[in-house]
C-alpha cells in the first residue's frame, strides 16, 4: 500500500570500504565474479578466437586474485570499469551454444504503463476508505474542488521531488533517494527530520492496520458467528430496511456536531445489546485488539520481512474489488444528491463546510509518495516520460478516489438517514450480515496481515539503522520496538479508533515535512543555486510552505 | 630492534614503500601469491620488516613499508629507525597512487625516502611505480604518466629513476615488475644468448626463463610467433595458483609435465634463482629426453650465474 515501497534492504550504514569504489556492502554480486569460463580447448588450433584477448587474460587474473583473499573480501574484486560492457558478453552451454548476457541495467526497466501501475498500487491505500466521510466533512462540491486541488498540489510537489537529484552537479546521485538529497543540502538536520516525518506516516499507517484490522475481524467473526447461529441483528442497528442495508452506527441527534466527540461517547453502544458471552470476548474495543497482539508481535520479530512482499498483489485485488462494490451498491441504491449550499439540514450536510482542512488532511495522506517515488521512477524505461507518467498515475489515484468517493457519498441513502452518518470507514456503514461488504472486509484483512510486518520491518531498518548502524541489533531491540509501535495500535484501538483523525493527522504531520516544507526549500535552495531563483519562485514555494504549517495547524482547531 | 639487519651481509633487501592505501599489499600479494588476510587492510600501517619470508631473486628479501601514515606512532618509528630501514638497499620500489589529492605531500615523503637512500644504500636502484592507473581514464593515461615521470625524474636526481605505470587490472603490472627483475639480473643479456641456444640445440618451440619465486618472466625465447601476447602472465598466475594449493598441503611445487599428442610442456627448477619451461611441439621426443638436456644445460647456466653474479647468491642452493 502506500508505504511498502521502500527497498527492502536499506543502503549498508557501515560500508566504508577503503577502496571508496562504490561498494555496497560485502555480500554484492562483485564477489560472485568471474563473468565467463574460458572454453579450454588446447588441442585443436582453433584460428577463431571466440573471446577477445582481453577477457581471456582478465578471466585469468580474476581467478587468480580470487584465490588470494577470503571468498567475501571484495578487495581484489574487479571494480565495474574494468569488467568488458554487457555487450561483449556471451554465456556459453557446455553444448557449444552462446547467448548475449542481457544486460541487467535494462531488465529492471519497465515501460510506462507498469510504473503507472506501480505507482498507482502503492499510493492506494487504506486512505480510500475514508474519502467518503472527507467529502463529507468537506460538503460535496467544495470536497470535489478540494480533491482535484490537492492531488494537483501534491503532484507539483512530487514533480520538485523527483526532479530534486538531477539539479545536483558533481555528485554522482543515481542512487539516492529523497532523505539523501535533504541531507545534501541541509545537513544532518536535512536527513534527519525526513527520516522522522518519514517514520510518522509509516507509524501513523501502523496505526490505522490495528484500528482496522480489530475492525474487520471483529466483523469477520461477526458475520460467521451469525450465520453458524442463525442470527438475525437487523434490529439492533439504526439503519435502512430492505436487501442493501446501510446503517448508522452512532447516530446523532444535531447535523454537523464534530464526529470525534461522539465516536467517544458512542464506542461501545453499537457493540453488543444481547449481552451475550460471545459479545463479550468477541468485541471490537476490548478484546479483538489484543488477540491480535497473538498473531501479529511474532511476525513483526521476523529478521526478513520478503516472505510477505509475495503478498503485495492482495492490494491490487482489495481496491479493484472495492471498486466494484461501491459500483454495484451504488446501482442498487441509487443517488440521493441535494444542495444545500451553505445552511445545515436535517438530512443533507452544506456544500461548503468548515471542515474542509479534515479532508486536506486525509488527501495528504492518500496521495503520499514522495518518500519513494524517486526509487519508483528510476526504473521507467524512457525517462523522459517521467513527468508524463506521473501525471497520469496522479491523475488515476485521483479519479479512483474520487470514484469512490463520490458514489458512496451520493448513493448513501439520505432520507432515512443523514448524510452525516457516512463513518470514516464506510464498510461500516454496511451491515456485517452483508455478504459482499464481508468478502471486502476479508480481502482487506488478509492483506493488512501481510502488509502490516512489511510496515513494520520498515520502521526497524530506518530506526535500527540511523541509531545502532546494524538493522538487527538484537532480539531485545527489536522486541522492545515492536512491543512500542503494537502498544500504540492497541491503545487507539481500544480508545479512540477513529481512523479518520489519525489519517488527517499523521498525514498533516508527515505531509508539512515531506511533501510541502523540504522539497520546497530543496527546489528554492537549488534554485539560488543555480542563480535561476525568481521572486515568483521564492514567493509561491514559500506558499506552499505556508500551506503545509496551515495544514497542521487547521488539524487541531477542528 | 629488528633482528639480522646487521648479521648478514648478504641479506640485501628490495624496500616496497609507498603511501598507506596506495596498494603496496595488494601488488605484494598477487606478484608474490601471498594470502592476504581480510584484517590486513583494517589495521592501517603495514609493520613488515624482517617477518617477510619472501625471497627474491635468490638472497633479496622483500620489505614492505607504509610512508608517511597517519599513525604518529609510526612516523616515530620510522623516523628512529630510518639508518636501519635503508641500510643493505639493493632495490627501492615506491608506489605512487595516481588518484592521490595529496601531491606535494607524497613527493615530500618520496624525497625524504631518496636523501636516506643516499646516505645508507647509494647503489641502490630506484623504482617508481605510478598505480591504479585503471582509474584513470584511457585517453589521458599517456599524458598524466608522462607528467608524473617527468617530476618524478627531475625531483631523484642524482639518482636515477626508472617509472613505471601500472594497475592490477592490465598487464602493466606484471610487465612492470618484469622489467624491474630483468634490470636486476646482472648478465642478463648472456643468459637470454645462452638461452637461445639451448632452445635450439633441444628443438623447443619455446623456452621461458622464470625467477623463482613470482613466476615473473626473466628471459625467454620462441622460435615462431606465438598468438597470445599474454601468455607469460597466465602461466604466472596458473603456477602461483598451483602452489597455493600446494602449500595448502603443506606441499611444495617442483616440476611439472604437461603433455598431449599436439605438444609437450615442461616446467622444472632450473638454477637457484629460476625456472625453466620448456615447450616442444613434437611429441615422438621422449620426455626423458628433454629431461636429461634441462639437467644439462643448470648445470652449465649455475656457472654462468655464479661467475658474473657477486651480488647474488654465493652460496649454491642445493635443492
Amino acid at each position: 500500500m502506500e508505504d511498502d515501497c521502500r527497498p527492502l534492504l536499506g543502503p549498508d550504514p557501515t560500508g566504508e570500504s577503503p577502496s571508496h569504489r562504490g561498494s555496497a556492502g560485502s555480500l554484492d554480486i562483485r564477489t560472485k565474479r568471474p563473468f565467463y569460463v574460458e572454453p579450454r580447448n588446447i588441442v585443436s588450433d582453433d584460428p577463431q578466437e571466440r573471446i577477445s584477448a582481453e577477457a581471456a587474460i582478465l578471466n585469468s587474473r580474476v581467478h587468480y586474485y580470487s584465490r588470494l583473499t577470503g571468498s567475501s573480501d571484495t578487495m581484489l574484486s574487479p571494480p565495474n570499469h574494468v569488467i568488458p560492457t554487457a555487450e561483449e558478453m556471451y554465456v556459453y552451454s557446455p553444448l557449444g551454444t552462446a547467448f548475449k548476457v542481457p544486460d541487467s541495467e535494462q531488465a529492471a526497466k519497465n515501460p510506462s504503463i507498469v510504473t503507472i501501475f506501480a505507482i498507482w498500487n502503492t499510493m492506494m491505500g487504506t486512505s480510500i476508505l475514508s474519502i467518503p466521510w472527507g467529502i463529507k466533512q468537506a460538503g460535496f462540491t467544495l470536497g470535489i474542488i478540494i480533491l482535484i486541488f490537492t492531488g494537483l498540489l501534491m503532484l507539483y510537489c512530487c514533480y520538485i521531488v523527483i526532479k530534486s537529484p538531477k539539479a545536483i552537479r558533481g555528485v554522482d546521485t543515481s542512487s539516492w533517494e529523497f532523505p539523501d538529497v535533504c541531507r545534501f543540502y541541509f545537513g544532518k538536520l536535512g536527513q534527519w527530520s525526513s527520516l522522522v516525518f518519514s517514520m510518522v506516516s509509516l507509524v501513523g499507517a501502523m496505526v490505522v492496520y490495528w484500528v482496522l484490522m480489530s475492525n474487520f475481524l471483529y466483523n469477520t467473526g461477526q458475520f460467521i458467528y451469525n450465520h453458524a447461529h442463525n442470527v438475525s441483528t437487523s434490529d439492533s442497528e439504526y439503519g435502512t430496511n430492505g436487501s442493501d442495508r446501510v446503517i448508522c452506527p452512532y447516530p446523532k441527534t444535531h447535523p454537523g456536531r464534530n464526529d470525534s466527540m461522539t465516536s467517544l461517547c458512542g464506542s461501545s453502544s453499537a457493540n453488543d445489546s444481547s449481552g451475550s458471552s460471545f459479545d463479550h470476548y468477541w468485541s471490537k474495543t476490548s478484546t479483538i485488539p489484543l488477540y491480535l497482539i497473538i498473531l501479529l508481535l511474532p511476525l513483526l520479530c521476523f529478521r526478513s520481512a520478503s516472505f510477505f512482499a509475495r503478498f503485495t498483489f492482495f492490494g491490487t485485488i482489495s481496491v479493484i474489488y472495492l471498486i466494484v462494490l461501491v459500483t454495484i451498491k451504488a446501482s442498487h441504491l441509487g443517488f440521493h444528491l441535494e444542495f444545500h449550499w451553505f445552511g445545515p439540514s436535517q438530512f443533507y450536510v452544506p456544500e461548503f463546510r468548515l471542515f474542509f482542512p479534515q479532508l486536506t488532511g486525509v488527501l495528504t495522506l492518500a496521495f503520499f509518495i514522495h518518500n519513494c517515488i524517486i526509487t519508483l521512477m528510476k526504473s521507467n524505461k524512457n525517462q523522459e516520460n517521467n513527468v508524463r507518467d506521473l501525471s497520469l498515475a496522479y491523475l488515476l489515484v485521483g479519479g479512483t478516489y474520487m470514484y469512490v468517493g463520490v458514489l458512496i457519498f451520493a448513493a448513501f441513502p439520505s432520507p432515512p438517514l443523514s448524510k452525516d452518518c457516512i463513518e470514516p470507514n464506510f464498510l461500516d456503514n454496511f451491515p456485517s450480515s452483508d455478504v459482499m461488504v464481508f468478502v471486502a472486509r476479508v480481502f482487506l484483512l488478509f492483506q493488512m496481515i501481510t502488509v502490516y510486518p512489511l510496515l513494520g520491518y520498515l520502521v526497524r531498518v530506518q530506526i535500527m539503522g540511523q541509531l545502532f548502524g546494524n538493522h538487527y541489533p538484537g532480539f531485545i531491540h527489536i522486541l522492545v520496538l515492536n512491543i512500542l509501535i503494537v502498544g500504540a495500535g492497541v491503545l487507539m484501538s481500544m480508545f479512540y479508533p477513529n481512523i479518520g483523525s489519525i489519517i488527517r493527522f499523521s498525514g498533516a504531520i508527515c505531509g508539512l515535512a515531506l511533501v510541502f516544507l523540504l522539497p520546497a526549500l530543496v527546489h528554492m535552495f537549488s534554485q539560488r543555486e543555480q542563480g535561476r531563483l525568481t521572486w515568483q519562485s521564492a514567493f509561491f514555494h514559500s506558499f506552499l510552505i505556508v500551506l503545509g504549517v496551515a495544514n497542521l495547524m487547521a488539524q487541531f482547531f477542528m | 630492534l629488528p633482528r639480522g639487519m646487521s648479521s648478514s651481509a648478504m641479506k640485501k633487501k628490495v624496500l616496497l614503500m609507498g603511501k598507506s592505501g596506495s596498494g603496496k599489499t595488494s601488488m605484494r600479494s598477487i606478484i608474490f601469491a601471498n594470502y592476504i588476510a581480510r584484517d590486513t587492510r583494517r589495521l592501517g600501517a603495514t609493520i613488515d620488516v624482517e617477518h617477510s619470508h619472501v625471497r627474491f631473486l635468490g638472497n633479496l628479501v622483500l620489505n614492505l613499508w607504509d610512508c608517511g601514515g597517519q599513525d604518529t606512532f609510526m612516523e616515530n618509528y620510522f623516523t628512529s629507525q630510518r639508518d636501519n630501514i635503508f641500510r643493505n638497499v639493493e632495490v627501492l620500489i615506491y608506489v605512487f597512487d595516481v588518484e592521490s589529492r595529496e601531491l606535494e605531500k607524497d613527493m615530500h615523503y618520496y624525497q625524504s625516502c631518496l636523501e636516506a637512500i643516499l646516505q645508507n644504500s647509494p647503489d641502490a636502484k630506484v623504482f617508481c611505480l605510478v598505480h591504479k592507473m585503471d582509474l584513470v581514464q584511457e585517453d589521458q593515461r599517456d599524458l598524466i604518466f608522462k607528467e608524473r615521470e617527468e617530476d618524478l625524474k627531475r625531483l631523484s636526481r642524482p639518482l636515477a629513476c626508472t617509472c613505471f605505470r601500472t594497475s592490477i587490472w592490465d598487464e602493466t603490472l606484471y610487465k612492470a615488475w618484469s622489467s624491474i627483475v630483468y634490470q636486476l639480473i646482472p648478465n642478463v643479456q648472456q643468459l637470454e644468448t645462452n638461452l637461445r641456444n639451448f632452445a635450439q640445440i633441444i628443438e623447443a618451440d619455446e623456452v621461458l626463463l622464470f625467477e623463482r619465486a613470482t613466476f615473473l618472466v626473466i628471459s625467454h625465447y620462441q622460435c615462431k610467433e606465438q598468438r597470445d601476447a599474454h601468455r607469460f602472465e597466465k602461466i604466472s598466475n596458473i603456477i602461483k595458483q598451483f602452489k597455493l594449493s600446494c602449500s595448502k598441503l603443506a606441499a611444495s611445487f617442483q616440476s611439472m609435465e604437461v603433455r598431449n599428442s599436439n605438444f609437450a610442456a615442461f616446467i622444472d627448477v632450473f638454477t637457484s634463482n629460476t625456472y625453466v619451461m620448456v615447450i616442444m611441439s613434437d611429441p615422438s621426443i621422449p620426455s626423458a629426453a628433454t629431461l636429461i638436456n634441462i639437467r644439462n644445460a643448470r648445470k652449465h647456466f649455475e656457472k654462468l650465474e655464479r661467475v658474473d653474479g657477486p651480488k647474488h647468491s654465493l652460496h649454491m642452493r642445493m635443492r
